[in-house]
């Protein structure tokens, strides 16, 4: 236990020193951050529950939209904001911006929560390919939606508020991004870490094994596996949110509702990392980001080929991912008994 | 427990070396200046973006090539910094920024699209940063009061305004019913502002408003309202892959209407793809080859056409010749600041006024360049062989505008 606290400790001592370690590198360490965020969230169904959802990129384009409306929303009027591609220019107050920031960024996590609690009721009644088809259905069609809405600026998307003028610089600006970045990671990694130890996570995978069991046994899934994409949605609402802010330009199906970069990469991540398992998500954010952003300096233009390339190698040589390899090479550090004498025991067959 | 120390010093020496391997580099390195752009290689602009490469890249060989950039008494040469933005405005940002603080450059050049220099603006506006781009048209790029951003190209609601002018005078002055159809991206958008706004001043009507999907590869719903209710003029919009499916699909379903006004013609090669099926439609171009302007790097626009057809082995899109002229925007801006302060940089680069083969060049205080129209011109077929023929404006048309457009049964 001891050893566990070392361990944590050392990790959130090392999340709170890197702005200052690698100060260039703040933007891409806190896109890491969302990366991991999306991936620990997406393995509560696609790994815990066994529901493969390509759909909570859903939540990620709501919560972007929503706390940069709000943002705006209380001190301007939006509609002016966006209009004509966004022509007119407002200037929030430092106070402002921080007070809609908060604002924005707590109803960017509450809505895509309550969105995902009202479409789930029908969406998760759905199984299997079924499922994964219709949720790719949803983060297209809200694309296009939004692409349609004039008041967010449709086609041609709108800024978030850009930093208020009189506190710091872009350094403080992107430290700023970096913490909260950092603390909804952690918060996100510590509530699963909880839940999972909880009947909750006991039933999400009672449902993965055998859902008509976990039923015929008195287990009500429909509500275990809303309450799982509520959570889910709440945490990758609240990270679309940031993720706004930090670009600074919301663009309806390619910052936003990004099926196709994020959308794929959540799912990518965790499969990488290792499905089901706490760390597996973790590791294989950490990984993914490191190996995309080398591949693009050095085989610009080619990135989408060595990216795919590892894929195939994953999928051949670590089907269970990064965390499912150790854990058939060292399965006594997962808590694994093994049977020394059973284990070199000589099998005869009759 | 170790275990997990193991994966996390593993992690830890990973992204050190990372850090090792991207060495902050500075703006100027030896005799070199380097310059940072994002351009779209992959993606849905990976067409243009390819364009914007290699008019930039044609630049910087010809300016290193005839001496290089004089600063200081000290011949510097141009390098820039790639990445691929995908097409993907997020993406745009991240590297924006990553350019500026990982790579230590100093100088911008700007993406191929306006969505994408959207997002990037802001980034190298808050880091002041100084960013010529060519390939950025969209209106509201120049009302936000950005200090480091200079466009060498007209903006994008000045597309097709020209085009509703001349329908309305081929109407013997009256007004005229528009049908149009634009792509849901930020350029597309702006260029419908323009049309809008030209139909208001003129009393036009506007029948048919249709917005399309991104990566446009069927607009059949709005040609068979177009069908059904006879406008003057259609305006379709969205960038390269609109412009071809709209005389694909035109020809196909045999639509006649008096005037086509559309944008990208050149970018998607249309009267090469299409043929005869393209004869008469009408594009807006930031720049045409036959156009009299001229500079001491490149000539003129006949000159540039054949250089540039012999370096790629395609004739340049106005696209790349925007692109061309940022590098020698910056040529000229370092020599005239004679430093390599950005500051300084930036206040030489708002002086600006000069001419280069792609046309005069100088800026308001919202970094627009107000020096140069915008030129519109028809396909043309003699024969089998199509080309673009500038119609509009009367100082360079070398051919009359043909309208109507012939019904599909006489041609």
């Amino acid at each position: 236990m001891n050893n566990k606290i070392i361990f944590y400790g050392l990790i959130v001592a090392f999340g709170l020193v890197v702005p200052f370690l690698f100060p260039a590198f703040k933007l891409q360490i806190s896109i890491m951050l969302i990366l991991i965020i999306l991936s620990l969230t997406w393995d509560v169904q696609g790994g815990q529950m066994g529901y493969n959802t390509f759909g909570n990129i859903l939540f990620f384009g709501l919560g972007m939209y929503i706390c940069s409306s709000f943002q705006i929303g209380l001190f301007f009027p939006l509609a002016e904001w966006t209009a004509s591609g966004g022509e007119k220019t407002f200037v929030h107050t430092p106070t402002q911006f921080f007070q809609g920031f908060a604002v924005g960024l707590v109803l960017s996590g509450i809505i895509p929560a309550l969105v995902a609690a009202l479409i789930g009721y029908g969406i998760l009644g759905l199984r299997g390919h079924y499922f994964a088809i219709c949720t790719l259905g949803l983060g297209i069609a809200a694309g296009e939606l939004a692409g349609g809405i004039e008041l967010v600026g449709a086609g041609q998307g709108m800024t978030s508020p850009p930093w208020p003028k009189g506190i710091g610089d872009t350094e403080l600006r992107s430290e700023f991004f970096y913490y909260i970045c950092f603390t909804l990671m952690v918060c996100t990694f510590l509530f699963l870490r909880w839940a999972y130890t909880t009947r909750f996570g006991l039933v999400l995978n009672a449902i993965r094994d055998n859902e008509d069991k976990a039923e015929a046994m008195g287990i009500n899934t429909m509500r275990y596996k809303i309450t799982g994409w509520v959570v889910s949605a709440f945490f990758v609402g609240m990270a679309g949110g940031l993720m706004g802010n930090m670009i600074g330009y919301i663009e309806p199906v390619e910052t936003a509702f990004a099926g196709r970069t994020f959308g794929v990469f959540m799912v990518l991540m965790a499969i990488l990392g290792g499905k089901g398992t706490l760390w597996g998500p973790v590791i294989g954010a950490v990984a993914f980001h490191i190996f995309k952003e080398g591949f693009w300096i050095f085989f610009l233009g080619w990135q989408y080929v060595a990216l795919g390339a590892l894929i195939v190698i994953v999928v051949i040589f670590f089907p269970e991912g990064i965390m499912g390899w150790f854990r058939e090479k060292y399965p006594e550090r997962f808590g694994e008994v093994i049977d020394e004498e059973d284990r070199k025991a000589e099998v005869k067959l009759n | 427990m170790d275990l997990f120390k193991k994966i996390f010093s593993i992690f830890a020496a990973i992204s050190f070396f990372v850090s090792l391997a991207l060495p902050a580099q500075a703006k100027v390195e030896g005799d070199t200046i380097i310059l940072g752009a994002a351009v779209s290689l992959t993606g849905k602009y990976s067409t243009n973006g390819e364009h914007t490469q290699n008019g930039y890249n044609m630049a910087v060989q010809r300016i290193n090539d005839m001496g290089g950039v004089t600063v200081g008494g000290k011949s510097y040469k141009f390098d820039i910094i790639y990445y691929d933005d995908e097409s993907d405005s997020g993406r745009a940002a991240q590297l924006a920024e990553r350019l500026i603080k990982q790579d230590g450059v100093q100088y911008m050049l700007g993406p191929y699209s306006s969505g994408l220099t959207k997002a990037m603006a802001p980034v190298t506006e808050e880091n002041q940063i100084p960013m010529v781009e060519a390939n950025g048209a969209s209106r509201s790029l120049f009302t936000k009061g950005y200090k480091y951003l200079f466009a060498v190209l007209s903006a994008a609601n000045q597309y097709l305004e020209v085009a509703i002018d001349l329908a309305v005078e081929k109407n013997g002055g009256n007004p005229v019913n528009i049908a149009m159809a634009f792509e849901q991206d930020a350029f597309s958008q702006d260029v419908r502002i323009g049309v809008v706004e030209a139909a208001e001043r003129t009393g036009s009507t506007i029948i048919i408003d249709d917005k399309l999907p991104k990566e446009l590869n069927d607009m059949a719903a709005t040609l068979a309202k177009v069908k059904a209710t006879k406008p003057d003029v259609l305006v379709v919009s969205g960038h390269s892959k609109g412009a071809l499916t709209a005389i694909r699909q035109i020809s196909e379903m045999k639509v006649d209407i008096p005037m086509l006004a559309m944008t990208h013609c050149d970018a998607s090669k249309l009267a090469k793809q299409h043929g005869k099926n393209s004869e008469y439609a009408l594009c807006a171009a930031q720049w045409h080859k036959t156009l009299s302007y001229s500079d001491s790097f490149f000539g003129d626009g006949q000159q540039f056409d054949k250089d540039f057809n012999d370096m790629f082995g395609y004739a340049p899109p106005y696209q790349a010749a925007e692109s061309a002229a940022a590098l020698l925007v910056y040529k000229a801006a370092f020599e005239r600041a004679n430093s390599f302060d950005k500051e300084k940089v930036r206040d030489a680069l708002a002086q600006t006024d000069m001419q280069t083969f792609y046309g005069n060049i100088k800026f308001n205080d919202t970094g627009q360049n107000i020096a140069k129209p915008m030129v519109l011109f028809q396909v043309r077929c003699e024969g089998d062989v199509c080309a673009n023929r500038v119609v509009a404006p009367t100082k360079w048309a070398s051919h009359e505008l043909v309208h109507p457009i012939p019904s599909w049964s006489t041609r």
